[in-house]
């Protein structure tokens, strides 16, 4: 009797250890039925986090599911790859636009085209915004803000240091020496020195500015030439200057700028939202942010900055299979008027949408129109198109920091970055 | 009484036989085993699902080639490691991580004694000392890494603030941006939050150290040094090996506060092996190098693994 008893303990212990088990992976699934995820790096941006939550409640308020998963945009590809590889991808994530094509190889990643149209996308979006999210004649990423990376000003630093915005490189250099000497514990110019993700757009810039490329559009390398030593040669000059500074990435970047400790640094549009939060003044800051045309070498030349947006992926799912689905209506909200005519410039960025774009609030804001003028010619970001390029931005920033922490010559520099960067693109074939 | 006679009156065979219904096959002994085991299946169970099978996975990949381009795994035999054998960058990891140890485990080992000593003596306030020690190993490393973070800020640091209002030097330093400086600034952390662990043993060895034989020694005329050569540290030695051990396994092993406060810079300065692995896998993506510098990593600290195992045993 007692050896049934044992027996029968086992059994029963065997059924309800499968039961719990069952229990326990149906459940997530049963309390997400019918809600989309959306995973965010705007969401975990504290400043910035209130726009991403009226975002969720106007889709609420149409009668939409929506549940906002916030990553620190240092983390999200990280992220997104480990959860394509456990098979636990959110229904929808914010992209950086120059992660697409690294992303574009997931194996889970959906073809927009299928859920929303290609026509529909393409009546609704201009196709050079559209371009940000097709890799491979795909398009994987919908446009969800836009603008450009270029130069903003400090006017209140300007004004202190009595100088004006400058128009070539020796103009620039002599501005940022007068805030060096005239507005004490300042870093006259703030590039990204520190964070591999972050210092290739800064040189980038200065590199076109200095009439150079990095690498065409056929993947041929080019930085190796008297353009690329300049501009390293250049920046070597201002570190040693100390007119930039080492061990900042571009959050540190916006807080000097923001209290008024940096006269000029590069950032998209949302700049000026960073300044409100940072400096504490709210939409006082505006009147000290002024958008300017990248420096050139000599009077005339054609400014340039680079093409930036945040995009939105979908990925396989039950929340994403087909046009219906749940995931199909919140992709539809991002670009109704609705979404459109209130996030992006809520992030003083631009909107994504013609009908959006033509909206007063977009017209009538001057920070706008004053960022268009500015921006000059968007032009694309060469390292960020190519699916090596992790492996790139690293490539280029360890050759720049060994160039301007005083480790390398820079001629010396720009060579390894090339021959590096070579084998790089030979290795992806 | 002849049909109801028990097997063993019968003839019938010793392995048929039982005693009772209720007997175990086996007996006791093979029942306590299989209870043991049972005890086991969910230690084992959890070892094979967070151990085994990710090293073994990570032992496969470690052979492919598996990046961005290529997100399914493709066999490129030794092709990784001839490309590590090639990579002066990833070598040079190897040097980054033996200066590393050694400096942090050199440290520890000689401050984490002295302090052991001083709070070995006995002074007022000893205890809440003793107890105040341990705050640098009860705090999280992250934590730790922020709090030297900013002491080595080249902007707002303590300790440029320090040297500039002392004259020492014209303006604030980027500490964290020349190669000695951050690995100098890697090293006095983790040696910081290391010392009361290390204390702690030493501490508990001073404990059944003969005060007798000290105070013997001191009348025959022994100095500090002669005490601590001669007596204390003989007496401590398999503290030290045990701690000389682990230091160095803990070393090879660290990340968190070298990613957090250098991220394996200024270049590659303070770039460990573990960092290297990281950077590999979460910044360029490249899984199949990643998992063969590890395999690399793993191989560096299996000899003092072995030797701390060895050790281990020779104590049960």
């Amino acid at each position: 009797m007692t050896i049934q008893k044992t027996s029968m303990t086992r059994r029963r212990f065997g059924q309800l250890a499968t039961a719990g088990i069952a229990a326990l992976t149906a459940r997530p699934a049963m309390a997400q039925a019918g809600t989309v995820s959306f995973m965010s790096f705007t969401y975990a941006e504290e400043p910035n986090k209130p726009h991403v939550q009226k975002l969720l409640d106007g889709f609420a308020a149409a009668g939409g599911k929506v549940e906002a998963i916030g990553s620190a945009w240092g983390d999200m590809q990280k992220n997104i790859l480990l959860r394509q590889r456990s098979r636990t991808l959110p229904t929808t994530a914010q992209i950086q636009e120059r992660w697409m094509p690294s992303l574009a190889t997931l194996p889970d990643i959906v073809n927009l085209d299928d859920i929303l149209g290609r026509a529909k996308l393409e009546a609704a979006i201009d196709p050079k915004i559209l371009a940000m999210g097709r890799v491979n004649g795909k398009t994987v990423g919908l446009p969800l803000i836009t603008g450009s990376v270029g130069m903003v000003a400090n006017k209140e630093v300007l004004a202190k240091a009595g100088v004006e915005v400058p128009e070539t490189l020796a103009d620039f250099k002599k501005a940022l020496i007068a805030i060096r000497d005239k507005v004490p514990n300042s870093v006259p110019y703030a590039p990204a020195t520190k964070n591999v993700n972050s210092i290739p757009l800064d040189f980038m810039i200065m590199v076109w500015a200095h009439g150079g490329r990095i690498i065409d559009e056929t993947g041929k390398v080019l930085i190796n030439s008297d353009a690329g030593r300049a501009t390293l040669a250049f920046m070597t000059e201002l570190m040693k200057d100390r007119l930039i500074a080492p061990e900042l990435d571009r959050p540190d970047s916006r807080r000097l700028f923001g209290q008024g400790a940096c006269g000029f640094y590069a950032d998209p549009p949302q700049a000026r939202g960073f300044a409100r939060a940072f400096s504490g003044r709210g939409e006082a800051a505006d009147a000290f942010v002024l958008p300017i045309k990248t420096p050139v070498l000599k009077a005339g030349d054609t400014p340039h900055s680079i093409q930036w947006g945040h995009l939105v992926s979908a990925f396989k799912g039950p929340m994403m299979d087909g046009p219906d689905s749940p995931g199909a209506k919140w992709l539809n909200y991002l670009i109704s008027d609705a979404a459109q005519g209130t996030f992006p410039p809520s992030l003083s960025a631009l909107p994504v949408t013609r009908s959006a774009q033509a909206l007063p609030v977009v017209t009538k804001d001057a920070f706008f129109s004053n960022w268009k003028v500015a921006s000059g010619t968007p032009l694309i970001n060469e390292i960020g198109i190519w699916s090596n390029a992790p492996e790139l931005s690293t490539i280029l920033s360890e050759e720049f920091q060994a160039a301007v922490l005083g480790q390398k010559p820079s001629d010396a520099a720009i060579a390894a970055m090339a021959s590096r960067m070579e084998a790089s693109m030979a290795k992806r074939g | 009484m002849t049909n109801s006679a028990t097997p063993a009156t019968t003839g019938t065979s010793a392995a048929t036989l039982r005693v009772s219904p209720l007997a175990e096959r086996g007996g006791l002994k093979a029942r306590e085993r299989r209870v043991g085991w049972f005890f086991l299946i969910p230690a084992l169970a959890a070892f094979a699902l967070v151990i085994l099978f990710p090293f073994l996975r990570a032992l496969a990949l470690a052979f492919t080639r598996s990046d961005l381009q290529t997100p399914e795994p493709v066999f490129i035999g030794l092709d990784n490691f001839r490309t590590i054998l090639n990579s002066p960058e990833i070598l040079g990891s190897f040097v980054t991580t033996a200066i590393y140890v050694t400096a942090v485990t050199a440290g520890t080992l000689v401050l984490g004694l002295a302090w052991a000593l001083i709070l070995n003596q006995p002074f007022r306030g000893q205890k809440a000392l003793r107890a105040l020690s341990l705050i640098p190993w009860v705090l999280p490393s992250t934590v730790t890494a922020f709090i030297w973070g900013w002491i080595f800020n080249s902007r707002f640091g303590v300790l440029n603030a320090v040297l500039v209002s002392a004259g020492a030097i014209p303006f604030p330093t980027a500490w964290l941006s020349t190669p000695g400086g951050a690995m100098t600034a890697i090293v006095i952390t983790k040696i910081w939050f290391s010392i009361p662990l290390f204390m702690s043993f030493f501490l508990a060895g001073l404990q059944s150290l003969d005060r007798e034989q000290i105070e013997a020694a001191r009348v025959d005329g022994a100095g500090n040094i002669d005490v601590l050569r001669d007596h204390i540290l003989p007496h401590l030695k398999p503290v030290l090996l045990v701690v000389i051990v682990l230091g160095v396994i803990g070393n090879l092993q660290h990340f968190d506060t070298i990613y957090a406060l250098t991220g394996g810079g200024p270049v590659r300065a303070t770039s460990t092996l573990s960092i290297e692995v990281y950077r590999r896998a979460f910044d360029q993506w490249d899984i199949g190098m990643a998992s063969a510098v590890g395999l690399l990593w793993v191989a560096t600290i299996m000899p003092a693994a072995y030797f701390y195992l060895r050790q281990l045993l020779k104590g049960v």
